[in-house]
């Protein structure tokens, strides 16, 4: 039983130098621990010892306050690749765009651009509404209507300087004023630039009498060009690094998280049962088979054949991973209704169903008697005859002496012996750990 | 709709073996058949009271929306009116002859849906870690948001006088000579039967979600979520997927209500009340449960907006309440029966009227073996 073991070539798992720390609590202690493939290995040790906790670690439930896991040789967390930067950027992007609408005021906005268009009578098409967008954000002029005359407005239809019976007054009449409102703009502090330069403006001034604007909403409206722009560069660029940011922080929170684990080939059980209790006993084991059955959200919506064929290959390996722990005759029970050995069994039937390489145990046996006992232990050797490495946490001496290939024992989070049963059944160590020492 | 309701509860307990689960379907086909037959048996279903069973059906609809969030994944949604407000207000904004879009009725309800959708994502991914009473909150926050927002564009939305008049589906579409905007302005039977094959579209499509992998992730991370990420399951992503999914038939809802009304009516239609309304008719009617989802609405819903307002009219026509007194009407009473009628299903029946098989084994059990 024990020929294939031994740390021949990168163990499956490999944790290095593992401590957890709570607080000023030390759970696990620089803890060192080599799973060859193919092996049982157990982690014995007394009660409060750390084992849970070092399971905890490895499954990703806990990040390890220092030292490191490795699966194969890897760390498991996800990569921080391109991909993550662009959907950061993604995300910030559409923050920032949701912060620049409020901050450049997206009704006023709505107002001059679709809603101004429709007020004229023009016919709605995408160059009149780019030309208004961009009035806007030039802070210009524009002409809507009103009870049958025609209005000269400000952009953001906030002021109105002119009301006239004609269009082409009106007209006149508004570009005159953007020329005198330009030319605020361009006097001293500011430097007129390319948007600026109106030659109908000019050119139209003399021709008609201009309404009387106070001289300081010809300043504000002098300034609306650049308080628009400030503005809407100001909430982008807020809302861009706030949600760049922010999707960064939860990615790194998120980085190790159990599923990233599971996804790579560790799977494992619950020292107080963790079923899914109101489901049936089969869909237990399908939550385990989720990652392995092919399909997306719209095949299974329209139930396509592949879909009904995945279904129906998943419920049949389903039956074959119930049938192994020998709960094939109680696949459409509730979970919840089975008795505590059975739970334990599907427990770790759903385990083996995601199809990992490693399956950690927390206390297979807890609560059983001798007989079920040892029948826990054949099924724990079956498992790694299916090429499963096994790592045991259990308390049963009979049950980890029998099937383990190499034992670590844990005490106050610090290993303190590990080798073959015989050799940790011999250790003065731990003995003193399990029966206290002699004084 | 209530008789037919009536019949269903009357059903055996559904035992989780193949054979019963066909004849469920036949169940819900059969609901299908009569209330598709009614309208042309029923003259009354060609006046007010076809309006109102629409009404009912798109409540139905967004009660279904809900239960993915709380019945099915377990996260409390207090705000699920607003993702009806907004689905609404959307395709109120692409049909409108007020804006120049002017899109069809379908066009603009797939925009909606999609942009509902989208807005559940956005409310979801920042409030994942986030959960019982504190996403409640969040929500809560959120419906409110949305209706302030809704009112404070007045722009955009109109205020407080909503947009309108949203014209009918098919306005200016012609089949076979007939003149769909017209029909669906005058017949509200029309509407009834759009709003019915919605309804059984979203039925189907939640009867697949239940016994599909995504379904069942999205339970196994209502019943343990650590259990569920262990097992390789991104609870992130299934978390998403309920809120989008959730919100995008929220929306739908949304559309044919406002097409119903030709109006998206004022921002205070979509607010709390309504949001409670919804989650009381799913928690009475079963958590996660799809005909217990239905009858909860036929009961609270129905009970609101066509028994009370027939019951007050017969008051009236009896003359017994000649000075209009309140306490002498049916509706002054309204709220008090709706109150009591809550207490004694949570009482006797805590898992809902019709209980999904597995929420009930949860309660039966009291979560042993967790």
């Amino acid at each position: 039983m024990n020929n294939n073991a031994g740390p021949a070539g990168t163990p499956l798992l490999h944790v290095d130098r593992v401590t957890v720390r709570f607080g000023g609590l030390v759970a696990v202690s620089a803890l060192d621990l080599d799973v060859p493939e193919g092996s049982i290995v157990s982690l014995i040790g007394p009660n409060g010892a750390g084992k849970t906790t070092a399971f905890n670690c490895v499954s990703g439930i806990y990040a390890p306050s220092s030292g490191s896991v490795r699966f194969r040789g890897k760390r498991l967390e996800r990569s921080f690749t391109l991909g993550t930067i662009l959907w950061a950027l993604a995300v910030g992007l559409l923050t920032g765009l949701l912060f620049a609408a409020a901050a450049v005021d997206v009704d006023r906005l709505w107002l001059a651009v679709v809603k101004r268009g429709m007020i004229t009578g023009e016919p709605f098409t995408m160059s009149g509404a780019m030309k208004r967008l961009r009035g806007y954000f030039r802070s210009e002029l524009a002409i809507d209507q009103m009870a049958g005359k025609w209005r000269v407005v400000s952009a953001d239809g906030s002021d109105v300087l002119a009301i006239k019976r004609d269009l082409g007054e009106a007209t006149l009449v508004r570009d005159a004023l953007q020329a005198k409102v330009t030319a605020r703009r361009t006097g001293p502090g500011t430097v007129p630039d390319a948007t600026d330069l109106n030659p109908r403006a000019a050119a139209a001034a003399p021709l008609v009498a201009l309404p009387v604007v106070k001289e300081e909403v010809l300043d504000r409206l002098a300034a609306g060009k650049s308080r628009i722009r400030w503005r809407g560069w100001l909430g982008l660029i807020a809302g861009l690094l706030l949600g760049s940011a922010g999707t960064l922080a939860v990615w790194q929170r998120g980085r190790r998280s159990p599923h990233v684990v599971a996804r790579a080939g560790i799977s494992r059980t619950f020292q107080n049962i963790r079923l899914f209790s109101s489901m049936s006993v089969l869909e237990n084991v399908l939550v385990g088979l989720d990652r392995t059955i092919p399909g997306g959200v719209f095949s299974m919506l329209l139930r396509t054949p592949a879909n009904r064929r995945a279904e129906a290959e998943a419920r049949q390996k389903a039956i074959v991973a119930l049938d192994f722990v020998g709960l094939s005759g109680d696949a459409n029970r509730i979970a919840g209704e089975l008795p505590y050995g059975d739970q334990r069994r599907l427990e770790i039937a759903r385990a083996l169903a995601t199809g990992a390489k490693l399956i950690l145990l927390d206390e297979p046996a807890a609560g059983m008697n001798p007989s079920e006992a040892g029948d826990l232990a054949g099924l724990v050797e079956r498992i790694r005859d299916r090429g499963v490495t096994v790592l045991l946490i259990e308390h049963h001496m009979n049950v980890v002496m029998r099937i383990s290939d190499r034992i670590a024992v844990l005490d106050h989070g610090t290993k303190i012996a590990e080798g073959t049963p015989a050799e940790v059944r011999r250790d003065e160590k731990v003995i003193e750990a399990y029966l206290g020492g002699e004084g | 709709m209530s008789t037919n309701q009536a019949s269903r509860t009357s059903a055996p307990p559904a035992p989780s073996t193949g054979p019963w689960a066909f004849l469920a379907q036949r169940w819900e086909l059969v609901t299908l058949a009569a209330l598709a037959i009614a309208p042309l048996v029923i003259p009354a279903l060609g006046g007010a009271l076809g309006g109102q069973v629409t009404n009912l059906f798109i409540y139905c609809i967004l009660a279904l929306a809900l239960n993915v969030m709380v019945g099915y994944t377990g996260l409390v949604h207090l705000g699920i009116a607003s993702f009806f407000g907004i689905g609404a207000y959307v395709l109120a904004i692409l049909t409108v002859p007020m804006y120049p879009f002017q899109i069809g009725f379908l066009a603009a309800a797939v925009i909606a849906v999609l942009v509902t959708a989208g807005t559940g994502l956005a409310l979801g991914a920042p409030t994942l870690r986030l959960r019982g009473d504190y996403l409640a909150i969040v929500t809560l926050g959120f419906g409110e948001v949305v209706k302030v927002t809704l009112r404070n564009l007045e722009q955009i939305t109109g205020g407080m006088k909503g947009l309108n008049p949203v014209p009918p589906p098919g306005a200016g579409v012609t089949v076979a000579g007939i003149d769909l905007g017209k029909e669906f302005a005058i017949d509200p039977r029309w509407f009834y039967y759009l709003a019915l094959l919605s309804l059984a579209g979203v039925v189907l499509a939640m009867r697949r979600l239940e016994n599909s992998r995504l379904g069942r992730a999205l339970v196994a991370v209502r019943e343990d979520e650590l259990a569920a990420q262990a097992m390789g399951i991104s609870a992130t992503k299934v978390k998403l997927a309920a809120f989008a999914m959730s919100s995008a038939v929220a929306g739908l809802a949304g559309c044919l209500y406002a097409a119903s009304l030709s109006t998206t009516a004022d921002p205070n239609a979509y607010d709390f009340n309504r949001s409670i309304m919804v989650l009381c008719a799913v928690i009475l009617g079963g958590l996660g449960s799809i005909p217990g989802t239905l009858l909860g609405v036929a009961i609270l819903v129905g009970f609101d907006t066509v028994l009370a307002p027939w019951a007050d009219s017969w008051i009236q026509q009896m003359n017994v309440n000649p000075k209009g007194l309140s306490y002498l009407s049916f509706s002054g009473w309204r709220l008090a029966i709706f109150g009591v009628a809550l207490v004694l299903v949570m009482r006797y029946r805590p898992e809902g009227l019709i209980p999904s098989r597995r929420l009930a084994a949860e309660l039966r059990d009291g979560g042993a073996g967790s």
